[in-house]
């Protein structure tokens, strides 16, 4: 190569280099430096910290399925009645050994010696990331695409009780009945795909504890609950990064 | 040394304290009077939910109340009758009935605050009843 | 068939089994605890777990699940220690290898025997793992890879046998990665489970490969030894140099095991992380220590490591003690970490009131049986390889 052709080549240092591919550079470099050395506090970019993927309650416009059917338990008007309890078991065929749903009892101390008990209801938190549906070796169970419900299918389940050892909230248990695994599924068979609007734990709670509905439509009331001012609002077992689609809320 | 010291102290601190809840039990069983104070068993109510609690000795011995504060104009001296009323609902509660007479936030606190104070739910009467408190979940083993 | 077949089993040469009253009174034996495992087993499908199991929906898997843990860990382990001369050359461990090979095919057909009643509605496995096929679980690659690899291992033994060295070889190398692949992965079974504290986290895979190459050692020593005393053999002389090799390999393991387990259990302590603590307590000093400290670290570790050092390898009693002691010791650490894995109730920590602070489990009378059964079956097959293939003698090359 002689030296006049030499000349003729783009150079490749540094000048050729417009600005904003410059800028995208060193961008990048921060948010890779800033995210080792612990995120946004120490990098000079955002590295999408306003976007609140580690919140238990997503931003309106990021529920996944439309309709989100989603629970939001207003857990301190729990009074342990367990109608809830007697009306999954009526329309759900729920065996004497199992349930789908059930009420825990926590206790707090107050002073002077008192205690505060508040009733926790529990069921299938029908997560974002079931780990029950990643480790069917079936796919007897999985996502509805639809609804975002976590359904069987109990012929496809051959009982090896993986989803059971999987599930952080004890939701599943094994149907002898029917030789499979069973779960809540909001009342998807029973309720929901025959018109009816709500589950029937929901419709028996004398306290209006259990609200049930449509989390991507912004008017729906479970939307409104745990987007409201002034609500404490958490999930069960945020740290197994299921996100659960059962909400808890202290108003 | 150091280990049988620490024993000794521990110890004692346990005894001590054994004897004095022991004592204090004793105390609070001795000065009961039902005469006075109403019926010592608490009351349940199973309708119109499962399960509501209420203890005489809160509200008497405790808070100071007569017979007659409640009785007969709230609550009919038979245990327990008023949940065969219609009206012993919440509802009516807000509306100053039953229990609502005093527990309207200001003589006592609301009765649509602090639920879990007096609904017991069905695991806290089976506790009450010493039934098994099987309704609990998670069993382990059956 | 029936040339193959003559092809496969040896005619002449080897050890031949004595025809004796004590074979016949074994194999008996060894039948008869299948049979009745089996039929326990049976019982159980029949009746549902629910009546006839000790598992419960918290605790869902049990001793079946450990013993299924076992043998396949076993089997991946005979694998692994039959490679070792067979597909990397180190001409030390070529005698004990073909018993090795055999063996791991022997373990882990008791291991699907185990499971296969353990899984409640095993016969809908074989369409429904096709038609329903998920690549995210490790259940379905438990299933898979462990299918392949029992179909490589058999290759391999039927070319070994048909003195085809090259192609066993090939599948011997074939069995060995999908072995390790599979078994790794079985440990990702417990491992990738998020709320599981006592498994989650990648060190279940590792420990299960090393363990299963200590698991390999012991059961390889165990079962040569069991068969030249029980046919009044002589030990020739490379086979007690090669007993003596992989009895040291498999102290080697047995002292990566212990600084594992110290590293796990310390772990599990320090901070008191959640869910993790209680299990670790259990096993340390609650209802599972005796399992801990008696079955697991004096059998399984402590006992057979020094045995086998003190010994330096050379006195064949002294390692088929060591290896019994191993073998004991490998049961109950599988079943500690099925187990005391489950025993962390859901909602720990959150101060509920009538709610367990550790779950219980009990094997029943059931699950016992199946467990006997498929030790009986996996006892039955090593009796009538012994005889078949006449001590499973291996022609240096």
């Amino acid at each position: 190569m002689k030296i006049d052709e030499l000349e003729q080549l783009e150079s490749e240092d540094l000048s050729t280099i417009t600005s904003t591919e410059r800028r995208k550079f060193l961008k990048m470099g921060l948010a890779i430096t800033g995210l080792y050395l612990g995120g946004s506090v120490l990098s000079l970019t955002t590295v999408r910290s306003a976007h609140a993927s580690s919140g238990v309650v997503p931003e309106p416009g990021q529920y996944p399925y439309n309709p989100h059917y989603s629970m939001v338990i207003r857990e301190k008007l729990c009074i342990d009645c367990e109608r809830c309890k007697a009306a999954c078991v009526e329309t759900n065929s729920v065996p004497e050994y199992g349930f789908r749903t059930t009420i825990l009892e926590r206790r707090r101390a107050l002073t002077a010696g008192e205690h505060e008990t508040t009733f926790m209801p529990v069921l299938c938190n029908h997560c974002n990331r079931p780990p029950c549906v990643r480790v069917c070796p079936t796919t007897a169970t999985w996502k509805d695409k639809e609804t975002g419900i976590v359904v069987m299918n109990p012929s496809r389940c051959i009982g090896c009780k993986t989803c059971m050892t999987a599930c952080p909230y004890n939701a599943r248990y094994f149907k002898e009945e029917i030789r499979a695994v069973d779960k809540c599924n909001f009342c998807y068979d029973t309720r929901l795909s025959k018109g009816k609007k709500d589950t029937a734990c929901v419709e028996a709670c004398p306290a209006d504890v259990r609200i049930f509905g449509n989390l991507a439509d912004t008017e729906s009331r479970v939307f409104k609950l745990i987007h409201a001012p002034d609500t404490m609002v958490w999930v069960l077992r945020p740290e197994t990064g299921a996100l659960p689609n059962v909400y808890y809320i202290n108003a | 040394m150091k280990k049988i010291l620490l024993f000794m102290v521990l110890g004692a601190f346990l005894l001590t304290g054994a004897i004095l809840s022991a004592e204090e039990k004793k105390a609070a069983d001795t000065d009961y009077d039902e005469d006075t104070y109403g019926p010592e068993a608490p009351i349940v109510w199973t309708k119109p939910v499962e399960s509501v609690v209420f203890q005489h000795k809160t509200h008497t011995m405790d808070a100071g109340l007569d017979c007659d504060s409640c009785h007969d104009d709230i609550f009919v001296m038979e245990a327990g009758a008023a949940q065969e009323n219609e009206d012993f609902t919440m509802a009516s509660l807000y509306e100053g009935n039953y229990c609502g007479s005093c527990h309207d936030g200001s003589t006592a606190f609301a009765s649509d605050t602090r639920c879990t104070t007096c609904h017991i739910g069905v695991r806290g009467h089976a506790r009450m009843i010493g039934g098994d408190s099987k309704e609990g979940g998670e069993e382990g083993h059956h | 068939m029936n040339s193959l077949l003559a092809a496969v089993l040896p005619q002449e040469g080897g050890l031949e089994v004595p025809v004796s009253g004590k074979y016949n009174v074994a194999i008996g034996l060894m039948g008869l605890l299948t049979v009745v495992g089996v039929a326990a087993g049976i019982h159980s499908l029949w009746a549902g777990h629910e009546h006839t199991f000790g598992v419960s929906r918290e605790v869902p898997w049990g001793m079946l699940i450990a013993a299924y843990v076992f043998f396949v860990v076993t089997s991946t382990g005979l694998c692994i220690v039959s490679s070792i001369g067979h597909v990397f050359g180190f001409a030390n461990f070529n005698p004990i290898a073909k018993r090795a090979v055999f063996l791991s095919i022997a373990t882990i057909v008791s291991g699907f025997l185990v499971i296969a009643f353990e899984i409640e509605n095993s016969w809908r496995m074989p369409v429904n793992n096709v038609i329903g096929a998920n690549p995210t679980s490790n259940i379905w690659w438990m299933g898979t890879l462990y299918g392949a690899y029992l179909f490589f291992m058999m290759i391999e033994f039927i070319m070994l046998q048909l003195e085809n060295h090259k192609i066993a070889t090939a599948f011997g190398l074939m069995g060995l990665l999908t072995g390790v692949v599979a078994h790794s992965n079985l440990g990702a079974v417990f491992g990738l489970l998020n709320g599981r504290e006592f498994w989650h986290g990648p060190y279940m895979p590792i420990y299960f490969i090393t363990s299963a190459a200590m698991s390999g050692c012991v059961a390889i020593i165990f079962f040569t030894y069991l068969a030249y005393q029980f046919n009044g053999w002589k030990m020739s002389e490379s086979m007690r140099e090669s007993m003596a090799s992989v009895a040291k390999f498999g102290a080697l393991m047995m002292a990566v095991i212990i600084f594992f387990t110290s590293w796990k259990m310390i772990t599990g302590v320090t901070g008191n992380p959640p869910g993790k603590y209680e299990a670790m307590q259990a096993l340390l000093s609650g209802d599972y220590a005796t399992n801990f400290w008696i079955g697991e670290v004096a059998l399984g570790m402590i006992i057979p490591f020094i045995i086998i050092l003190a010994v330096k390898g050379r006195s064949m009693n002294a390692l088929f003690v060591a290896s019994l002691a191993g073998m004991i010791g490998i049961f109950f650490m599988r079943y500690d970490l099925v187990i005391v894995g489950q025993l962390v109730p859901h909602y720990h920590g959150m101060g509920l009131v009538d709610y367990p602070d550790l779950l219980t489990y009990v094997p029943s009378l059931h699950e016992n049986l199946v467990v006997l059964g498929g030790i009986g079956f996996c006892g039955l097959l090593f009796l009538m390889g012994e005889k078949l293939f006449r001590g499973h003698l291996s022609e240096d090359h």
